[in-house]
């Protein structure tokens, strides 16, 4: 039971990283139909922006504010500066070419992924990168039997903030229901008057702006980065955009949970190097007895 | 095409006059005579990529089902090679054909329960399948597959006990061979029943479902053939790295197929020795740029898709036909 | 304006020249060295390729060899891929001026590439290439200065145990080709003493490498409840391990491999988890007592600001080393020399990593190992 409980939250939290990742992903798809290959590096560069604020940036704010200051301060900036990559790569790689059709733009994001990860290589090197220990003062919680530590806590609920206020302002504000609207049916929303462009510049900024907070997260998490770490994550956040069911972003923060968890769970019970054997059996399973995902709506064809 | 001068550009791509195929084929059986081993290996691998595009095409190009998982079945025919080769002593030649079969009806089993999923959710369950193939090699199972390491010891392919295909020029003339015939199989094929089967399941699902295409079965079919195709790929480079180790066979591996196939054009054949050409040659050619190499060839990629979105080489009734998959219609998935 | 034209043309002359020119100042010798510039291993491959220069510049400043003859390393990138490795190797080896090839990083990628060397007949010396198999297949022309996974097995089944008065064995590796090469030898080496009924191997497994979260397998771990634990990965993992086992509650000693721990590993897991931490390990650079070893690190660090975070880019410089002393000493670059020399003439050659020799089979005769602890104060000192 403590194993199971421990596991859980485990789980949790990086069900956490996948659910922020997948939510970029789920909104490119939900407007473009665009498989965004890129977005798992817009995610690692967001981790290494965020190192290098916190290794040399404001280390200065660090000692004059406290350490949570700089970590905010990281976080921030983390996800400004990859909202304006995301921009740029959108302005230069996509826009292009999607108006060619999907699949055109399916090379291109495969080509701008490849480019991003090899900045990033070239940047700061090849070599792993540590973030500074002891960010957050090393507090644990105990409940019972499990413990929980502090760092756990603030990384699941500030995914969780920002979940929430993406959905809000997704399903509660005009513009929301503007993105929607894209997302439904591009030439009506056009024709009603929505600015596709602008539509555009939302999702490319939102989304890799929150995969960019993962990817602070994730280095303040497991404390060590890697130039190629996005695309395993990236594969990760795309598996859990689909098993929610693909441009449905409930969808996606739940598939992110469900994939973390189901992750742990099949490592502490099955066996921790066919995990992922185990995550992509149950996803295939659930794709055939639910061929458009968990949450997936299942429309009816046009014909 | 937007514009006319494009328009005009993609004409001329479109029609192969009859001369290409002889000089290509020509310029094939020259060029080796000319060229040191290093560029007779390039393009080998050329010819593999080649032969791994025009399976893919099938199933991709042909039928319009997103693959992302084609590593898997050149991995099944590679280690299917190997594996049979290092412990039975069977010769690769007469493997070719078992690779084939055996990646035919691991793609069968695998595909039958999710051949009915749509667009990108069977974009992701073939990743899925590509990745639990990947995994399974590096857990090792039963033993066999050698984990990490991979197999090795996998012996040169024999015509006869004297005549053994060891050379970097012999291996050339062996997967250029195999190329060609694909091609001629294939040729035929895109102008049989089931290449206008396909192509009609491409273009409107529904309406060929109720012309009286058995939809299943012709979905199906692709996979085994393309499937099939790769696993005789994987059998040739099995052979002449004399060693598989599943780091060849991973996802990255069924991008670059896809973008062959997508940058030479969907279903055009020419299209796919264009696409398998860039991929195989590129990274090459970019030698000279050390560790910003991948970084130019990422950028290029963006390039050729900006000026030939549709690919180098469309196919010609694809010019127009390929509305379905190109414009991002809304449906057809949730 | 009149005479610009001379000096152009003056200039022209010039240039056309110097190829002539340099020609006269005799040619260079060129060395061969294929690494993973690019991908997931990139950082062994530069680190390597800068040592390689390192070596080559000490070599040129002695006044190279042949009487004169500057030494060049020429880089050819693999990825880390079995495929490019081929590729890789097939050009170096289409190069007549290339003497002999410093080859390359991952077993699995060498594997290949040391087929094609072979059949060129070119010499080719490992250097982060450790699995037993690779020079059982009785290669003429390949070597390597690394030792191999068994070598380190069998010192870990003698030392560690009595060291730590340690029962119960947990041993566990990354799945990659040198981890589990590793893991399974010790096993092996271990075999007698697990006969014997003096120790128990309590827990044997594989992690994935490239994650994050290894919880859950370090729960097994605890639940085996070791005397002492090795890990045959490398540093990146097991960093993390470490930091996450002691969080929930392992204690037993760690024992790294020779890739495990490095100055990288105490940095990820800082000073308070990594201290205490063991490896098996070849001398470290800073504890050779060879001269060569010191100026090649002084040099090395007044170049590249620090030494290089892991065992393997030194081998590749002792490799160019010993290329160029049998080319210098054969006065030859023809391959079947060269390796006939390195077989039966090298020994005790000094080197960085200590006096080289080969073994008949081309393996690095006589690599020592030590057990290595992370002191107080973060620094890797020999274990008393």
């Amino acid at each position: 039971m403590q194993l199971l409980l421990e596991q859980l939250i485990n789980g949790l939290t990086i069900g956490s990283f996948y659910a922020l990742i997948a939510l970029g992903y789920s909104m490119v798809y939900g407007v473009l139909k665009l498989i965004n290959f890129a977005h798992g590096d817009f995610f690692t560069m967001g981790s290494y922006i965020g190192y290098t604020m916190l290794v040399f940036g404001i280390a200065a704010a660090t000692a004059q504010f406290g350490p949570w200051t700089g970590m905010m301060v990281a976080l921030v900036v983390s996800a400004l500066g990859i909202a304006l990559v995301g921009i740029l790569v959108e302005r230069s790689a996509y826009r292009p070419v999607y108006r060619a059709g999907r699949l055109p733009a399916v090379v291109s994001a495969l080509g701008a992924s490849i480019f991003l990860q090899n900045t990033i290589m070239v940047i700061w090197g090849p070599r792993y990168q540590a973030y500074p220990a002891e960010l957050i003062p090393a507090m644990r919680f105990q409940f019972g039997q499990i413990s929980i530590t502090l760092l756990q806590v603030i990384i699941l609920a500030l995914s969780f903030i920002l979940m929430a206020a993406l959905y809000t302002i997704v399903q509660k504000t005009a513009f929301g229901s503007a993105v929607r609207a894209t997302a439904h049916d591009r030439n009506t929303a056009a024709l009603m008057g929505i600015n596709f462009n602008r539509v555009i510049l939302f999702i490319f900024t939102l989304g890799p702006a929150l995969g960019a907070m993962a990817g602070v997260m994730v280095g303040m998490y497991y404390r060590q980065i890697s130039f190629t770490m996005g695309w395993n994550y990236g594969l990760k956040a795309f598996t859990a955009t689909i098993l929610g069911g693909i441009g449905n972003l409930p969808g996606a923060m739940f598939g992110g949970l469900i994939l973390g968890v189901l992750e742990m769970l099949g490592a502490a019970y099955i066996s921790a190097a066919w995990k992922d054997v185990f995550v992509f059996l149950i996803l295939i399973l659930v794709l055939i007895f639910r061929p458009t995902g968990l949450f997936g709506e299942k429309t009816a064809e046009k014909v | 095409m937007g514009n006319g001068k494009s328009a005009g550009l993609s004409k001329l791509f479109t029609t192969t006059p009859w001369y290409v195929p002889v000089l290509f084929s020509a310029l094939v059986v020259i060029y080796p005579f000319f060229a040191t081993d290093y560029f007779i290996d390039i393009a080998f691998f050329f010819g593999i990529y080649a032969l791994l595009g025009l399976s893919l095409n099938i199933v991709l190009g042909e039928v319009g089902l997103f693959d992302l998982g084609h590593a898997g079945f050149y991995a099944i025919g590679a280690y299917v090679t190997a594996i049979l080769n290092t412990r039975y002593q069977i010769p690769i030649l007469a493997l070719l054909p078992v690779s084939a079969l055996a990646a035919g009806l691991f793609a069968y089993l695998v595909c039958s329960p999710i051949i009915h999923l749509k667009g990108d959710y069977l974009c992701i369950v073939t990743i899925g399948m590509g990745e639990i193939v990947r995994l399974a090699l590096i857990n090792n199972p039963f033993d066999l597959t050698g984990g990490p390491n991979g197999v090795f010891g996998v012996d040169f392919p024999k015509l006869s006990p004297n005549l053994v295909i060891d050379s970097s020029i012999e291996y050339y003339f062996l997967v250029w061979a195999v190329v060609g015939l694909s091609i001629l199989g294939l040729i035929s094929l895109q102008h049989s029943r089931i290449g206008r089967a396909w192509n009609c399941i491409r273009e409107d699902t529904v309406a060929a479902g109720a012309t009286g295409i058995n939809v299943r079965h012709y979905k199906l079919l692709a996979f085994v053939l393309g499937a099939g195709l790769a696993g005789v790929a994987g059998n040739i480079y099995a052979s002449k790295l004399m060693c598989v180790s599943p780091e060849s066979f991973t996802f990255w591996e069924s991008c670059l197929m896809f973008c062959i196939v997508l940058i030479g054009g969907m279903g055009s054949i020419p299209g796919v020795l264009i696409g398998a050409a860039f991929i195989s040659l590129f990274p090459e050619i970019f030698r000279p740029f050390a560790m910003y190499r991948m970084l130019v060839f990422g950028s290029v990629m963006i390039v050729m898709m900006m000026v030939r979105p549709g690919g180098f080489w469309p196919r010609k009734r694809g010019g127009v036909a390929f509305r379905s998959l190109l414009e991002d219609t809304g449906n057809g998935n949730a | 304006m009149k005479y610009m034209k001379y000096v152009l043309m003056a200039s022209v002359l010039l240039f056309m020249a110097a190829p002539a020119l340099m020609a006269a100042d005799k040619e260079p010798v060129v060395i061969g060295l294929q690494g993973p510039i690019t991908g997931a291993w990139a950082y062994e491959g530069q680190m390597a390729k800068q040592s390689c220069e390192i070596a080559a510049d000490l070599i040129n400043k002695k006044g190279g060899i042949l009487g004169g003859r500057k030494v060049v390393i020429k880089v050819e990138d693999d990825a880390g891929e079995p495929k490019t490795g081929a590729l890789a190797a097939q050009k170096l080896v289409g190069q007549k001026d290339v003497v002999a090839s410093v080859s390359t990083y991952g077993s699995s990628v060498c594997e290949p590439a040391s087929n094609i060397y072979e059949k060129f007949k070119k010499v080719n010396i490992g250097y982060g290439v450790t699995a037993v198999r690779l020079t059982e297949r009785d290669f003429k022309y390949f070597f390597r200065t690394c030792g191999r996974d068994d070598s380190q097995g069998k010192f870990f089944a003698n030392a560690v145990p009595k060291k730590f008065k340690a029962k119960r064995i947990a041993i566990m590796h990354d799945n990659t080709a040198f981890g589990k090469g590793l893991a399974e030898d010790t096993r092996k080496a271990l075999d007698a003493l697990v006969k014997a009924k003096k120790v128990e191997l309590v827990y044997f497994d594989a992690i994935t490498p490239g994650e994050k979260d290894y919880k859950v397998p370090l729960t097994n771990l605890r639940e085996s409840r070791p005397d002492v634990w090795y890990y045959t990965g490398y540093y990146a993992e097991a960093a993390l391990l470490v930091t996450q086992a002691r969080d929930i509650g392992i204690k037993c000693p760690f024992v790294g491999g020779n890739a495990a721990i490095n100055d990288e590993f105490v940095k990820i897991a800082g000073i308070k988890v990594a201290k205490g931490c063991y490896m098996t390990n070849e001398p470290l650079p800073g504890d050779l007592p060879y001269k060569e070893a010191k100026e090649f690190l002084a040099a090395y660090k007044a170049r590249f600001g620090d030494i290089p975070s892991s065992p393997w880019p030194i081998y590749a410089a002792d490799a160019v080393n010993i290329i160029a002393y049998a080319v210098d000493k054969t006065r030859s670059t023809d391959s079947d020399k060269l390796a006939s020399f390195l077989r039966d003439k090298v020994n005790g050659v000094p080197g960085i990593t200590g006096p080289i020799g080969f073994t008949a089979q081309g393996d690095r005769e006589g690599v020592p190992f030590y057990l290595y602890v992370v002191n107080d104060a973060g620094k890797i000192v020999i274990s008393k």
